[in-house]
């Protein structure tokens, strides 16, 4: 088991805008600058701390059959180890029509995952993910 | 085991097993256990509470020391606040942002 942050919210907005919100330059932090590409660089900038990390995958809901969209990135500061954060966005009905999304962010450590694979994960921003950074 | 989000790691894996929690828990309820006492309070072996004891040790949970021919345990209660600490900041994160989310999306 690994330490888990999970939130799950309705929201009265279609997909695609709520998808707009959660990429913007300013809403993950105060900057922010995201390769909305697998394997894309991604930087964070806050008045609290700065994080690099890497996009995972970043499927928006507009190139998505059923509506749903999905983007998974990695982040770390520089004195804290990698969480991998994941927002499921998933249309659903609101009374009126279907112009709402269920929106699920998990913020975790899959530290049993890295453990498992034992290989380096993907290197980014001289940013090291991976079980070396974990056994430190 | 400094860094508090790998304490917390830690932590929480010592804690996912339900007999372990138990085993805390009884650990808490005593200033001095030993693990005679232990496995008397819980439907296992002496040689399973030693093993779990091991368990809850490495993740910094308890501690011990030795008293004539008997080990005696107690929590240290200083790894779980790291874990809730990391659990409560990362979530007080996520919350504030899920707050600007909605207030955003309200204004369009």
């Amino acid at each position: 088991m690994s330490e888990r942050i999970e939130r799950r919210l309705w929201l009265a907005a279609s997909p695609e805008d709520v998808w707009d919100v959660v990429t913007g330059a300013d809403w993950l932090a105060d900057e922010v600058n995201l390769d909305l590409r697998p394997g894309g660089d991604a930087s964070f900038r806050s008045s609290s701390e700065d994080k690099a990390g890497w996009v995972e995958e970043a499927r928006p809901p507009s190139d998505s059959p059923d509506g749903s969209g999905r983007l998974a990135f990695w982040w770390a500061s520089d004195d804290e180890p990698a969480t991998r954060v994941e927002l499921t966005l998933e249309p659903a009905r609101g009374w009126d029509g279907p112009e709402g999304t269920r929106l699920r962010i998990v913020e975790s450590r899959p530290l049993d995952v890295l453990d498992l694979i034992g290989t380096p994960l993907p290197r980014s921003g001289g940013v090291t993910y991976g079980p070396a950074l974990v056994a430190a | 085991m400094s860094d508090p989000a790998d304490r917390a790691g830690a932590v929480f894996g010592a804690l996912s097993d339900p007999t372990r929690r138990a085993l805390l828990q009884a650990i808490a309820a005593q200033p001095a256990a030993t693990a005679t006492e232990l496995a008397s309070d819980l439907p296992i072996s002496r040689q399973a509470v030693r093993k779990h004891l091991t368990a809850l040790a490495d993740a910094g949970l308890i501690e011990h020391r030795r008293a004539g021919r008997e080990v005696h345990y107690r929590v240290t209660p200083a790894p779980l606040s790291d874990a809730v600490s990391w659990m409560a900041d990362v979530g007080g994160q996520w919350d504030e942002r899920l707050a600007t989310l909605r207030r955003t999306l309200d204004a369009r």
